[in-house]
């Protein structure tokens, strides 16, 4: 035959019933558009979420590093169309006021042109940094009452004066309390140089903030970041950053998000071609009588099926179109839905190239779907043309392989484009197969047991019931298969969305600090948290702080692990070895929990805990000796435990901990950290510059709402996504439900011919749908549980118990479901009349 | 073998319930080229079978089926296609058009299966040839059973088989209109010089071909040629 001769043929089988015309590209459409629906909305929240994260950098990527950023970056951001870099130098210095003799640690910043690139430092008088003149500077509030200024008053920074031009309200940042010394002041890089504080022996931070073009996909940002390490000379002195990795409070909550992601995208795929599945089925039994026709006059299976698959493919073709455009757009209209749980920015973004890819894959999805039930056509007899219960053809073993073969490479294929990664493409394939399989044993089961089950004692209806599912040809395993794996991906998405939200809630760090409170001497400390207390200050603590260096790692000098080149045995990061190190002591918060070793657990040693990201920085692990330098005094410390720490929680955590007593005679300050009401924040410091001058407190409340900001979003992009994703799964099992109630009229006509009410017959058919999707939500659910339960344990670190009535849950649901989708699709067949008996 | 058809112990046999039914029980017949011959019998008596088997659309449980000269029962299904699409013909007792194409597409089907040059032209002279040139847009619904079976003769006869197989071809018609169809047969066959083998209950029509063969309970009874 002909290519023209076959598109025609093609075209033609779209002519006829024009309901079920529309019927099939609408359930294609519903297909396609949860697939690409999902992949709109997870693009949309991971785009989002991205917005946000960078607000926090205020820059795609970042690079820092204790040395002068090599000028080969330059080079590199060229190379990229639309990319641009500023520059950011911190130090940490004195700056004093000679009007009041006052003098603070500052954390001072000489910022390049058009900083930051994304958020925004608000200057009170507004304005932008980019307007400061070089002899002036953008303080701190707390640089005002504690220099005792104000605007337009001048105060000295290492050999330069400066007019304090504005107060900083706000600016892009992340929680360090840990690591920051003091309130911030920013002053233009001209402004910097006149200090004179760049010279030999300085203690300044370089940063290069990299902003890349607004289409760049978070994934090439973070591999040109990576690549820096590989291309930049002296890379191992850098610390390079992208805006998802710059909070450690929101990483791990972005990673079970984004592995969320992974899996709704995926698991769509499944819902998707359940649903192209089963309209193909019905549809090709539906066309059984011309397929016999066909054969007749001489057409070979194959050819028959590449007619069909022609036509199927036309179909998937302009649903897949449909489904998509839907599909991309659906985000946009979440705001008509969920108005109250959409925050007021939340980002929506809109790519046409989306909808190429989504017809695409719907066309892929729906053929690779499409073509096991199009194998039928193998099993359709031509002599069906004589008698009409001519035995059906036994599948060639060939095509029964081919068409499973098929089946998996078009799920490989597309698992791999909606997921880009192959190892999680095949492992998704090899999980549906592994479905698919327990599904056909559950359905063969299911047949097996309505076959033997005794109907004596059974009431009507469930004789029917039981009897129908048992029939030879009543598709029992096709639908139980289908009605299980739309089942199955429902209820693990909803299993694990629960859990995600339920986790991002609690990680809502609703009543973490606000403030921290750096220096505190230890015998300043009862008059400080006196001064709390009287401005209402809750989850008040202090923690004592050592400041050392690290000299030795297991006797190695760490001057020579720090000129080590990269790739050496270790490839640490330099700047890990050479910063200034925090200790502190005493108990470890319900945060840290021990994953190698055993805290304490040494008598004969002074022991150190480590916190497992660090150590694996250090290179150290349990039995670890560390030498730090304290203020010149050598001690040294083992490592007995290796830690994870929760940092969602804000609250106070180290990289190092000491055992209690290890450190005592070591001079040591507090860090304290306490939440203060917006309202009294101000009072509170400006009390606090009053009475205790050496204390330094950092406000950290806009950047903790940031932060809370997009731990929100996260959760509300969880939430939509996943009902969503439900909604349309359920559309699609209603569908797989009504499809499986094949045209019954003539059986209707017979029972309505023998006396047999109308809502008896009713009866029986919900009974037997209700069997059949009681038994595939049994085993749907249950497979699901698992599934959920290990996805959660093993790829997210969410755990989570067992849900033991999910399956029992999803078993009721579907039969529910299943009897109210196929009485509804029976309904024509119910009204047939006891004279069609005697038509033919 | 040379004959056009040629069955040899033709046995099928067909699953009941735990037993097996027997519908054809060991017959034998040979057809030769160009011969009209038509299968008689009451209902169930095995014509459709014999039909089926005689036309590769079925196989046979035991015996042997000869087309041309070549044995078919052995053969794939996709052999089995290749040999209907170039050897065969059908007409059904209920025409077996395809719904969703008009008479002209229908009976273009096997043409544009074998990629037959000028199709649409020789459809045309078809159906001007079973009265049908004003119809051709028209699909099988719209169209009375008389032109339906029209098409369908129009259709089996389109690629010019060698052999054409008619079950009960006016069976659902009425008794002019099936009249009608059975002239319109036999002078398109006798054009072509086609075999036809045609299965009937009904006696009169029976009488038009050149042989008859009866069958009863799936057994050749009696076998009759005109004079």
């Amino acid at each position: 035959m002909r290519f023209a001769d076959g598109l025609a043929f093609a075209l033609r089988e779209t002519r006829g019933s024009r309901g079920r015309l529309v019927f099939f590209v609408a359930s294609l459409a519903l297909g396609v558009a949860a697939i690409t629906g999902v992949s709109a909305l997870v693009g949309s929240i991971e785009d989002g979420i991205r917005d946000r994260s960078r607000e926090l950098l205020g820059a795609d990527v970042s690079v820092q590093s204790r040395r002068a950023i090599p000028d080969e970056l330059d080079a590199l951001v060229a190379g990229i169309e639309g990319a641009r870099r500023t520059d950011v130098l911190d130090l940490s210095t004195m700056a004093r006021s000679s009007a009041s003799g006052r003098s603070r640690l500052v954390e001072f910043a000489g910022v390049g042109a058009h900083y930051p690139f994304y958020g925004q430092v608000v200057l009170d008088p507004p304005g932008t940094l980019d307007d400061l003149a070089d002899d002036q500077v953008a303080v701190a509030p707390e640089v005002l009452s504690e220099l005792r200024v104000a605007i337009g008053d001048r105060i000295g920074i290492g050999e330069a004066e400066f007019v304090v031009a504005a107060t900083v309200l706000d600016e892009p940042g992340k929680l360090g309390a840990a690591f920051q010394v003091g309130p911030r002041v920013f002053a233009t890089r001209a402004g910097l140089e006149r200090t004179g504080l760049l010279g030999f022996g300085s203690r300044v931070r370089y940063r290069a903030l990299v902003q890349m073009p607004a289409t760049t996909r978070a994934s090439t940002v973070d591999a040109w970041a990576a690549s820096l390490t590989n291309t930049l000379p002296g890379a191992v002195y850098l610390r390079v950053e992208t805006a998802s990795e710059s909070q450690p409070t929101i990483r791990r909550s972005l990673e079970r998000v984004e592995r969320y992601l992974a899996l709704a995208a995926l698991l769509s795929l499944i819902l998707g071609g359940v649903g192209v599945a089963q309209i193909v089925r019905a549809w090709v039994a539906s066309r059984t009588q011309a397929v016999a026709v066909l054969r007749a006059i001489g057409f070979r299976p194959r050819e028959v099926l590449v007619l069909f698959g022609a036509h199927v493919a036309l179909l998937a073709f302009a649903a897949s179109l449909v489904g998509s455009i839907a599909g991309s757009l659906l985000p946009f209209a979440l705001p008509l839905v969920a108005l109250d749980l959409l925050p007021t920015d939340f980002a929506l973004s809109w790519e046409p190239l989306s909808i190429v890819r989504g017809t695409l894959l719907g066309v892929a999805i729906a053929l690779a779907f499409a073509v096991p039930p199009l194998t039928a056509v193998w099993r359709v007899s031509p002599a069906r043309v004589l008698r009409s219960d001519a035995e059906p053809l036994p599948p060639p073993r060939a095509v029964t392989i081919a068409s499973f073969a098929f089946i998996a490479l078009g799920v490989l294929g597309s698992a791999w484009a909606q997921s880009r990664s192959l190892s999680l493409a095949l492992y998704f394939t090899g999980g549906v197969a592994v479905a698919g399989a327990l599904l056909t044993v559950g359905a063969r089961a299911l047949t097996a047991i309505a076959a033997r089950t005794p109907r004596e004692r059974l009431s009507a209806w469930f004789v029917h019931g039981i009897s129908a599912l048992a029939r030879p040809g009543a598709g029992t395993r096709g639908a139980v298969v289908a009605l299980g794996l739309a089942v199955l991906s429902v209820t693990m998405l909803a299993l694990v969305q629960s859990r995600l939200v339920e986790r991002l809630r609690s990680d809502l760090p609703s009543d973490a600090p606000s403030v921290f409170l750096l220096d505190v001497q230890p015998d300043q400390w009862d008059g400080v948290s006196a001064l709390l207390a009287q401005h209402h200050a809750i989850n008040v603590r202090a923690v004592p702080v050592v400041t050392a260096r690290l000299a030795s790692i297991d006797g190695a000098d760490v001057s020579d692990l720090a000129t080590k080149t990269s790739g050496d045995e270790l490839d640490r990061p330099r700047w890990v070895l050479t910063r200034e190190q925090r200790i502190t002591w005493g108990e470890l918060s319900p945060d840290n929990r021990i994953v190698a070793g055993a805290l304490w657990s040494d008598p004969d040693h002074a022991e150190v805990s480590l916190e497992e990201g660090f150590a694996r920085d250090l290179g150290a692990h349990v039995g670890s000796v560390l030498r730090f330098d304290v203020q010149g005094v050598p001690i040294e410390l083992r490592v007995t435990s290796i830690r994870s720490v929760q940092w969602e929680s804000f609250s106070i955590n180290f990289f190092l901990v000491a055992e209690p007593g290890a450190l005592d005679d070591a001079p040591h300050a507090l860090l304290g950290a306490a939440r203060i009401e917006a309202g009294e924040e101000q009072a509170f410091q400006d009390e606090l510059a009053q009475q205790f001058g050496n204390v330094t407190p950092i406000r950290v409340r806009s950047i903790l709402e940031k932060v809370l900001d997009v731990l929100q979003k996260l959760s509300f992009g969880v939430q939509v996504l996943g009902a969503f994703t439900v909604a349309v799964g359920l559309a699609i099992l209603a569908g797989v439900a009504a499809t499986a109630a094949v045209n019954r009229s003539r059986e209707v006509a017979l029972l309505k011919a023998l006396g047999v009410h109308r809502a008896t017959i009713a009866g029986l058919f919900a009974t037997e749908f209700g069997l059949l999707g009681a038994v595939s939500g049994f085993v749907g659910g249950t497979a699901a549980t698992v599934l959920a339960w290990q996805f959660l344990g093993r790829v997210t670190d969410l755990g989570g118990a067992f849900v033991w009535w999910a399956p029992i849950a999803a078993a009721v649901g579907t039969g529910v479901l299943a009897a109210a989708c196929g009485l509804l699709a029976s309904a024509r067949a119910l009204a047939a009349r006891p004279i069609e008996t005697l038509r033919g | 073998m040379n004959a056009a058809v040629a069955c040899i112990r033709l046995t099928k046999r067909l699953p009941s319930g735990p037993e097996m039914l027997t519908i054809l029980d060991s017959v034998d017949v040979e057809i030769a080229h160009g011969e009209s011959v038509a299968i008689l019998g009451p209902s169930g008596s095995g014509k459709s079978t014999l039909l089926g088997l005689m036309a590769g659309l079925d196989r046979p449980t035991e015996g042997e089926v000869w087309i041309s000269g070549r044995r078919i029962d052995r053969l794939s299904e996709d052999e089995l296609s290749m040999l209907r699409r170039q050897q065969v013909g059908f007409v059904f007792q209920s025409f077996q058009l395809l719904a969703n194409l008009t008479a002209l597409e229908n009976v273009l089907v096997p043409l544009e299966l074998t990629g037959v040059r000028g199709a649409r032209d020789r459809v045309r002279k078809l159906l001007a040839e079973v009265g049908l040139e004003g119809r051709a847009h028209h699909y099988p619904a719209q169209l009375s059973g008389g032109e339906q079976q029209r098409v369908a003769l129009a259709r089996a006869f389109a690629p010019e088989p060698a052999i054409l197989f008619a079950d009960e071809p006016t069976g659902n018609l009425d008794g002019a209109t099936g009249a009608s169809i059975l002239a319109l047969l036999a002078n398109l066959r006798a054009r072509r010089g086609t075999t036809l083998i045609l299965v009937t209950h009904d006696s009169e029509i029976a009488r038009a071909a050149g042989r008859r063969i009866h069958l009863r309970s799936g057994r050749v009874e009696e076998v009759e040629a005109n004079a």
